[in-house]
């Protein structure tokens, strides 16, 4: 005889409760189709559907309060294409808590059932309504109650689940319970039964009540399963930085770059730490840009030194490049007494006052590289009148990146400028 | 120049703990974009066989759950607001015994806080976050190597133990880059679960000898598999406080606690003759190697005590602490997390702090805070 996945335990709800009548079903239908226990994992949710644990003998899941489908769809992806069932049991409570990921695996579709089992009370608690109570179903407490229960099989459908079927208690389900337990992809049967403690006791009550009726939907489409890529290796992808020149610097350097977006002040900061490494200096460089990073300041922040960098912040910078309004904007603030200040001409006026030579050098560095090449243009001046950094340096960190030709033609300008 | 094996690189912390936890086997990493770990999700998408988006962060833990159920090593990271959400999952997958990995790269708070500014906020969140006091083992790393070594040792625990794990980190220290000669990068070990083998009996929860249960996936062919998140005995049967029941929850701690010897890491750079030690985590250990090089420059001799592993606290730190009559513990906080979790709220005169938030802690601000402290009153 074939095993059931449900054992010889009595079952732990009150005489006339609905869930005594969907287990049995559900064994029967398991059992119909020749499934055996260890080819089923039950996920089941909180409240009194959740009890069904000790009855079974399936492999067994027992959660939190209306995650049971978000659970089961981790195990779906977990265990791939095998061809075990998977089903999710839950109570209309549950199905009201985690309608976000009753949706999510409808969209998915990915292979699993998943039952709600809807008494349109949470009877574990006491007997309130959820989301899923109809308008005409009222708590005694509050009667003046009037709120439509969702339909979960209409929004299932519509997210695109591969079945939907509802039923109320008391016809009979055996068909339903096959085809969805068959349907490769999401398939949801929503049972309206009774709560004799707490909800309804008969049957045509439920029938008056209900703000929905049974229901069908079929919507055949591709199971989901999430792509399973073969990783690349992190650093092998990583292009070592050969050590080819030597810098005079001596101690540590810390620099700001300001602009705008779009600017390429982030790639201007990754070039000149990388210049320094390949001239045998230690770097580091962060970012600062706003979360809207097509608009606004971007600031890049490196530190160069002969020593190992530890400390990664800077307070007060050692040098300051800045090309637009918004980089100054951002950065005006942090100029200290010994901060060099390497400007875009048009800012000349402004940082005047605040920087007066010798503290001050501003040239049309747009004009040397454009928008996207200014930082650059004004890093190159910089180390040519400097001389922190050989110029080979920079040229030799342009050369890896995919616009070198670009930024080589800019260093060569703003050197010979 | 550069030496023959030498390969110098310029990358940053999300980049080593992502290909660290590749090769400890991770099989999924479960995203939510969130900054500051918006790198770790990226680097996933290249490195982890599986990288999904979860619409929310509930679903991830629940989908990690999931996968760890069935023998999947999941990944995860986000920042507090998230984390908050995450927490009674946590919960589950902490009573379901699920090994797997949350990265908790924190920013600066209270709530969505700033989300482009660093901090250290977070410790007594993780102290505290299962109910019941019980610990959950967390890592922290203090440098570039340490994203390597700690991303490892986390999957490794969390596999050894059965346990989720939290590495604890920083928008600092994953989103900046750094050089770094990786040659010097330690093999990792893929981790493998202890399983059940065998025919014989088998309950979910049952042990022998080792506090963590062996392993079998939900759904494999020979056994019957309960995970439970409630009070369940060692079948994996819900109980309401049964004797074996409590035992086995008492054992969800004594698992964690007895063996943190195994996982105990710290760096202690002792100074002979010191009567203050330097404390502290994560990204201001950085800072204060520096504040120690300062120190020692000008004549003032002082240790450092760099803690790796925070959680459960290591019974070896606290006998190290107590060769020192000054402790000094710096962490970018206004409150003193790892002040109070070490001692209490309770102010002790040989026990000092040197806080901050907004922006990270300078060396010189370390160097200040302990000449402070070994002034006469
Ligand atoms: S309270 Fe309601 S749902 Fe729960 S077992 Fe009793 S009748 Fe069933
Ligand atoms: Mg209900």
């Amino acid at each position: 005889m074939q095993e059931t996945i449900l054992n010889d335990l009595k079952m732990p709800y009150c005489p006339g409760c609905g869930h005594t009548v969907a287990n049995k079903s559900m064994s029967k239908a398991l059992a119909d189709m020749g499934v055996h226990p260890l080819d089923v994992i039950v996920v089941s949710d909180i409240g009194c559907t959740g009890l069904v644990d000790p009855l079974l003998t399936c492999h067994t899941i027992h959660g939190l309060h209306g995650r049971a489908v978000a659970l089961a769809m981790g195990i779906r992806m977990g265990l791939e294409h095998s061809d075990k069932k998977i089903i999710a049991l839950q109570g209309d409570g549950g199905a009201t808590i985690g309608l976000q990921h009753l949706l999510e695996a409808a969209r998915h579709n990915l292979d699993l059932t998943l039952v709600v089992q809807n008494n349109m009370v949470y009877g574990m608690t006491g007997g309130q309504t959820s989301g899923l109570s109809s308008t005409e179903f009222k708590e005694p407490d509050r009667p003046e109650s009037a709120v439509p229960g969702y339909d979960i099989c209409a929004l299932a459908q519509n997210a695109g689940a591969a079945y939907t079927a509802r039923t109320f208690i008391g016809t009979d389900t055996a068909e339903l319970w096959k085809e969805a337990l068959s349907t490769p992809g999401f398939s949801l049967i929503e049972i309206v039964e009774m709560c004799p403690a707490y909800g309804m006791r008969k049957v045509q009550e439920l029938h008056d009540t209900a703000d929905y009726e049974s229901v069908v939907t079929r919507n055949p489409r591709a199971v989901g399963l999430p792509h399973k890529a073969i990783g690349r290796s992190l650093l092998d992808g990583l292009k070592p930085i050969e050590h080819t020149c030597e810098a005079p610097l001596d101690g540590r350097l810390e620099i700001i770059v300001a602009g705008s977006a779009g600017e390429a002040i982030q790639s201007a900061g990754d070039l000149l730490s990388t210049a320094g490494i390949t001239a045998g200096l230690s770097a580091t460089k962060k970012g600062d840009y706003p979360i809207t990073i097509g608009t606004g300041f971007s600031v890049a922040e490196v530190i160069l030194s002969r020593q190992p960098i530890h400390y990664t912040g800077i307070d007060c910078p050692d040098i300051m490049i800045v090309i637009s309004q918004d980089g100054l904007d951002k950065v005006r603030s942090r100029i200290g007494e010994h901060t060099l200040v390497i400007a875009d001409a048009k800012l000349g006026p402004e940082l005047e006052e605040l920087a007066g030579p010798p503290n001050l050098v501003t040239r049309d560095f747009r004009k040397t590289g454009g928008s996207k090449g200014a930082a650059l243009a004004a890093i190159a001046h910089w180390l040519q009148d400097n001389g922190f950094l050989p110029i080979e340096a920079l040229v030799e960190a342009a050369s890896r990146h995919k616009h070198g030709d670009k930024m080589k033609v800019i260093i060569d300008k703003a050197v010979a400028a | 120049m550069t030496t023959v094996n030498e390969r110098m690189v310029f990358l940053d912390g999300s980049r080593l703990i992502i290909e660290a936890m590749a090769r400890s086997g991770a099989g999924a990493y479960i995203g939510y974009p969130i900054t500051p770990v918006n790198w770790l999700f990226a680097g996933a998408k290249q490195r982890i066989p599986i990288a999904l988006e979860a619409p929310d962060e509930i679903t991830a833990l629940q989908w990690a759950a999931g996968f760890s159920s069935s023998g999947v090593f999941p990944v995860t990271a986000s920042a507090f607001p998230g984390f908050a959400l995450m927490i009674e999952s946590i919960n589950m997958s902490f009573m379901m015994e699920l090994p797997m990995v949350i990265i908790l790269a924190q920013r600066l708070g209270p709530s969505t806080g700033s989300a482009t500014t660093g901090g250290q906020g977070d410790l007594l969140l993780l102290r505290g976050c299962i109910s019941g006091g019980y610990s959950l083992p967390v890592f922290c790393p203090s440098n570039l190597n340490d994203c390597w070594e700690m991303a490892a040792a986390s999957v490794h625990t969390a596999v050894n133990l059965r346990t989720p794990v939290v590495l604890l980190t920083s928008k600092e220290m994953v989103m900046t880059n750094q050089n770094m000669d990786i040659s010097g990068l330690k093999e990792i070990e893929r981790a493998e679960r202890h399983m059940h083998e065998g025919n014989g009996e088998y309950k979910t929860y049952g042990v022998n000898g080792n506090l963590a249960p062996p392993f079998l996936p939900l759904g494999n062919d020979l056994h019957q598999v309960r995970l439970n998140a409630s009070t369940h005995d060692m079948e994996g049967i819900t109980q309401k406080n049964s004797p074996e029941a409590l035992g086995n929850t008492e054992r969800l701690k004594n698992k964690i606690e007895q063996s943190v010897d195994e996982y105990t890491y710290y760096e202690h750079d002792r100074d002979e003759g010191a009567d203050t030690v330097i404390l502290t985590y994560g990204i201001s250990a950085e800072a204060a190697r520096e504040a120690v090089d300062l120190l020692r420059a000008s004549g003032e001799s002082v240790s450092l005590l760099v803690m790796k592993t925070l959680l459960p606290v290591p019974p070896r730190i606290y006998e190290l602490l107590s060769a020192y009559r000054h402790v000094v513990v710096v962490e970018e906080n206004i409150v003193g997390l790892l002040r109070e979790l070490l001692y209490g709220n309770r102010q002790h005169d040989r026990i000092h702090g040197v806080n901050k938030i907004g922006h990270m802690i300078a060396p010189r601000e370390i160097a200040e805070g302990v000449r402070q402290c070994r002034k006469p009153s």
